[in-house]
């Protein structure tokens, strides 16, 4: 009798969870809870901090912020399981042009916000989601810039000025390389960090219409991509001895340490960097990609772009949280924390660091990132990362096209 | 008699319906989708084995499986082989005994997750330390950043951990063997290796069957190991085959592709672990 | 037992041999304790203080109790009810293998544990989810049902090594079959129950997979899954990740170190049968 007694009891204790476990959901005390889903570690301190103003703007709005690793994997789960967050800060990339033809995201075309966004960040993620599907499913919020940094004690203890071809670059390099010391610190633990210099390279030499041709088969990355893989393997000759071994965070760390003068990262480092060392000076240029420095163009895109789920039960809220951010005032605190450039009109990054890229921003000499625009689940940045160390070139050309065209054939 | 069945058809039937709802029922639909082009939301047509042949032809898909099974035996067969030879320590006479044998099996109640993180660490900056200060040219490389040995860390790991398990069910098999069974073949005049070969491992055979078929069925679906160390890399050079249908059917948005891959690793699966257990029981049948 | 001399050597090399096992967590709790400044010399130093703020932080940043407190639920939960119903339903099934449906039950939970969860799982998520069981609750019934497959084997072993004459006494006396099956089967499970709670709760406890593929709500966050999404944010700060690292495997090493007799011994008896 006893332990039938201890089993009902038991039964009823689960019960009692049970309801408590689906009652608490929406028991938040009349506030209304809305996710935020962001696909950068390096932000998170940033939005702490402006989700702290705009609850304090809105209390009775909260803000979670949730911000996985392989972000990209587990948006798509959410996406298949239904379940996306309210408002999501991703990428301008593949995945973004997923779930644009998914139909799950709110469309902004013509509304307001849109406006405040310059028109040629919104073109370059309309052309993501492709012609199957037209409309505008985020706001471009932040854009980036794919460069060099390099450690600007190191480069006048080596004597350097700032390379504007292909084969200046190369002679700093080996200048540095001559003296001992370590030119470019590699973090190719983590495969993506090598897809820097392989978007640098592959803009400037493939042209920027190259995913457009590749899908429709006019072109391959045998034909086009030999130069940009070529280039790629010599820059790796000037790397430390454990180019492989070595993660972002890690790398962050030894370039804030001075432990090489250049470092192939973009725009969202320099923050990692001065937070390791906030004394250090850092200076940026464009990859100079070909010999004329004419033809060379920085790669930025859209780092950053808000999108709000069709289906929120809060989209009143969401559109709030977007209409704060989207604020000339927070625009401008987000990318002075975050050391980008906004895709709100009237909005500039004023950092000295950013002198050697700032002429590209108002000439207009800039291209997108070819990777954003390749089929997602290929997986480009581990084929790359397996190329710099095999350095097969040909096996690792043919493999990108068949990847590729595997990928769109599913 | 007719009210006791009925009140074990009470118990078994939830059961069975419950186990069928939760377990076959997703296998099922896992079937079914292996035959259409369903990206996990959305529309979607049937396609036939339009995916199985993909599959086939996947090179990415064939060096997760080369990945999976290498990885699968080697660490078998070195737990196995560790785990008898701490259990045959284990069970002789030693000093510390107890607590011995309470760190051996340690590893087995932590995390795996958490300690595939701390040995990520001790790849990427404690041994890369020993290697610079001992001048050990291939200690200063993290072993993770190389394509032809990150798979030996995430072997040193996965055998690290699993040790403990079989060390114990190896254990648990060696107490029932009777000390005089030892004492008389001593008096025979049999050395070490014979007495091993002759007494202790016919003894265990069952346990040794076991542990083979269950070590084996845990390695070939790691995941955790390599979510904590590699993430797959580098290239793709240790991909696991869970870790692929995971990335690739959420991600990717390749849910159709991904479960026909799926119902191949479970066949794939199938034969082997019958094979398995033919060539062990054989074994075990001649000793 | 005392005929034999104690080997000296078998016990030096399996103590030199353990010093493989506890190195890794020596370096944990190191680590955990250190300052980044500290990082930058010799790893296997002591840390220069013995001070918790690593700890306090990392609580803060990872929300450690909630997640303990997930991680409690659903362990706490899934070995109860796992151990209740998982006996009950292998002496269902043990008492009746004579007879076919049974017996085709026995075989069909066997079956699924040569089953990898990869293979179910593409489906079970979005099926979970529909159904709004992508929570610590649909955890929860996943595991006590997951569980069958593995327990049902070990405990029908067992059970039929009870001697039906034990029931057929109780059933004299006039108790039911739920009656016998608490009052005389249960109780003489206690071994088989005990190892198959431990062996749950290990399982539930430190599991990875299922929580990351089931759990979208980041508050319901295993104790392991908090570590993996924290990694971002841990970033290169070691000390912080290791001290979190550290609390999330101290509740089983604490409770390991006082029942490891017991722990061990169950999981041995369970190996037995």
């Amino acid at each position: 009798m006893f332990k039938k007694m201890t089993a009902g009891v038991m039964a009823i204790t689960l019960g009692a969870s049970l309801m408590a476990g689906c009652s608490s959901d929406s028991a938040d005390d009349g506030k209304v809870t809305l996710e935020l889903f962001s696909n950068k570690s390096e932000s998170i301190e940033t939005y702490k901090g402006l989700i702290k103003e705009f609850e304090a703007e809105n209390p009775d709005i909260k803000i979670k912020l949730d911000a996985p690793p392989e972000a990209e994997t587990v948006l798509k789960t959410r996406l298949t399981k239904n379940d996306l967050p309210d408002i999501m800060s991703i990428a301008g990339n593949a995945t973004y042009g997923e779930l644009g033809r998914a139909g799950v995201l709110e469309d902004f075309s013509g509304t307001d916000l849109a406006k405040t966004v310059q028109p040629s960040y919104i073109d370059m993620i309309n052309r993501l989601v492709g012609p199957e599907e037209e409309g505008t499913f985020g706001l471009p919020y932040a854009t980036n810039a794919n460069a060099v940094i390099y450690n600007k004690a190191k480069f006048e203890e080596h004597g350097l000025e700032v390379p504007t071809t292909w084969d200046e670059f190369i002679a700093s390099l080996e200048k540095v390389k001559a003296a001992g010391d370590t030119p470019i610190y590699f973090t190719l633990k983590d495969a993506w960090t090598g897809m820097i210099a392989w978007n640098s390279l592959g803009a400037n030499v493939a042209g920027e219409d190259f995913a457009e041709k590749k899908s429709a088969g006019e072109t391959s990355f045998t034909d086009k991509y030999d130069e940009v893989a070529d280039k790629m393997a010599a820059l790796v000759q000037y790397g430390h001895k454990d180019n492989m071994g070595v993660a972002y965070g890690d790398g962050n760390n030894a370039f804030a340490a001075g432990k090489s003068v250049f470092y192939l990262q973009g725009n969202w480092a320099i923050p990692e960097i001065l937070k390791a060392n906030p004394d250090m000076e850092l200076g940026v240029f464009p990859m100079p990609v070909t010999n004329d420095p004419a033809q060379n163009k920085l790669v930025s895109g859209v780092d950053v772009l808000l999108a709000v789920s069709k289906e929120t039960e809060h989209k009143e809220e969401a559109m709030k949280f977007a209409e704060f951010m989207m604020n000339q005032d927070t625009a401008q605190k987000y990318i002075d924390e975050q050391k980008a450039f906004s895709a709100i009109e009237g909005v500039y990054q004023e950092d000295p660091v950013f002198e050697g890229i700032k002429a590209n921003f108002e000439n207009g000499t800039i291209t997108s990132f070819p990777d954003h625009y390749y089929p997602a689940g290929m997986g480009a940045e581990n084929l790359v990362q397996e190329f710099l160390i095999k350095k097969d070139k040909e096996k690792f050309l043919k493999k990108m096209d068949s990847e590729w065209e595997k990928v769109q054939n599913r | 008699m007719k009210k006791k069945n009925s009140v074990f058809l009470i118990i078994t039937i939830p059961a069975f319906l419950l186990f069928f709802i939760f377990h076959s029922f997703p296998a099922l639909q896992g079937i079914f989708y292996s035959f259409t082009d369903w990206k996990g939301y959305g529309d979607w047509n049937f396609v036939g084995l339009k995916n199985y042949l993909n599959v086939f032809k996947d090179e990415r898909a064939g060096d997760a499986y080369l990945f999976t099974f290498k990885f699968a035996i080697v660490a078998t067969i070195l737990v196995n082989i560790i785990s008898l030879l701490v259990a045959i320590g284990l069970n002789s006479k030693i000093k510390f005994h107890k607590t011995l044998r309470a760190i051996y099996f340690l590893p087995y109640i932590l995390s795996i997750l958490i300690v595939g993180f701390i040995f990520n660490f001790i790849f990427a900056h404690f041994l890369p330390q020993i290697g610079d200060a001992f001048g050990w040219e291939f200690l200063t490389r993290n072993i993770l950043g190389n394509p032809d040995l990150a798979w030996i860390g995430i072997v040193i790991v996965a055998v690290w951990q699993a040790v403990s398990f079989n060390t114990i069910l190896y254990l648990a098999g060696l107490v029932t063997i009777s000390e005089d069974l030892y004492e008389a073949a001593s008096i025979d005049g049999a050395g070490v290796w014979t007495k091993f070969w002759k007494i202790t491992f016919p003894l265990i055979a069952p346990f040794f069957t076991i542990n083979m078929v269950l070590s084996l069925k845990n390695f070939l679906m790691v995941f955790d190991q390599i979510v904590a160390l590699t993430g797959g890399g580098p290239g793709k050079s240790t991909e696991s085959i869970s870790l692929l249908i995971y990335r690739g059917g959420f991600e990717g948005g390749e849910f159709a592709y991904q479960s026909a891959n799926a119902v191949i690793y479970f066949i794939v699966i199938i034969v082997f672990s019958v094979i398995q257990l033919k060539f062990l029981n054989k074994r075990e049948v001649e000793n | 037992m005392n005929r034999k001399k104690t080997s000296w050597l078998v016990t030096t090399l399996l103590i030199l041999g353990s010093l493989l096992i506890l190195f890794p967590l020596y370096l944990t709790i190191t680590i955990a304790f250190k300052t980044p400044p500290e990082m930058a010399g010799n790893l296997l130093a002591l840390p220069k203080s013995w001070s918790f703020d690593n700890f306090a932080q990392a609580i803060e940043m990872t929300n450690f109790f909630n997640a303990f407190k997930n991680s409690a639920f659903v362990t706490i939960f899934v070995v109860i009810f796992t151990v209740l119903t998982n006996s009950l339903v292998s002496y269902a099934i043990a008492r009746n293998l004579h007879k076919k449906f049974y017996k085709f039950l026995y075989f069909y939970f066997l079956s699924a544990m040569f089953i990898p969860f990869p293979i179910i799982m593409l489906p079970l998520v979005k099926q979970t989810s529909a159904w709004g069981m992508d929570n610590l609750v649909g955890l929860i019934i996943l595991y006590i049902v997951f569980n069958l497959s593995f327990n049902v084997f070990i405990y029908i072993g067992y059970i039929r090594a009870i001697p039906v004459e034990l029931e057929e006494a109780a059933i004299m006396d006039g108790a039911t079959t739920w009656g016998v099956f608490w009052k005389v089967i249960f109780p003489l499970l206690a071994p088989m129950n005990a190892t198959v709670a431990i062996i749950t709760s290990l399982g539930a406890w430190n599991d990875f997979m299922l929580p990351l593929v089931l759990l979208s709500d980041r508050e319901m966050a295993t104790l392991p899954l908090v570590q993996y999404i924290f990694q971002g944010q841990f970033s290169t700060d070691y000390n912080l990740a290791f001290a979190s690292y550290l609390m999330a495997l101290a509740p089983m090493i604490i409770v390991y170190i006082f029942a490891q007799k017991w722990i061990i011994s169950g999981v041995m008896k369970g190996s037995i049968k």
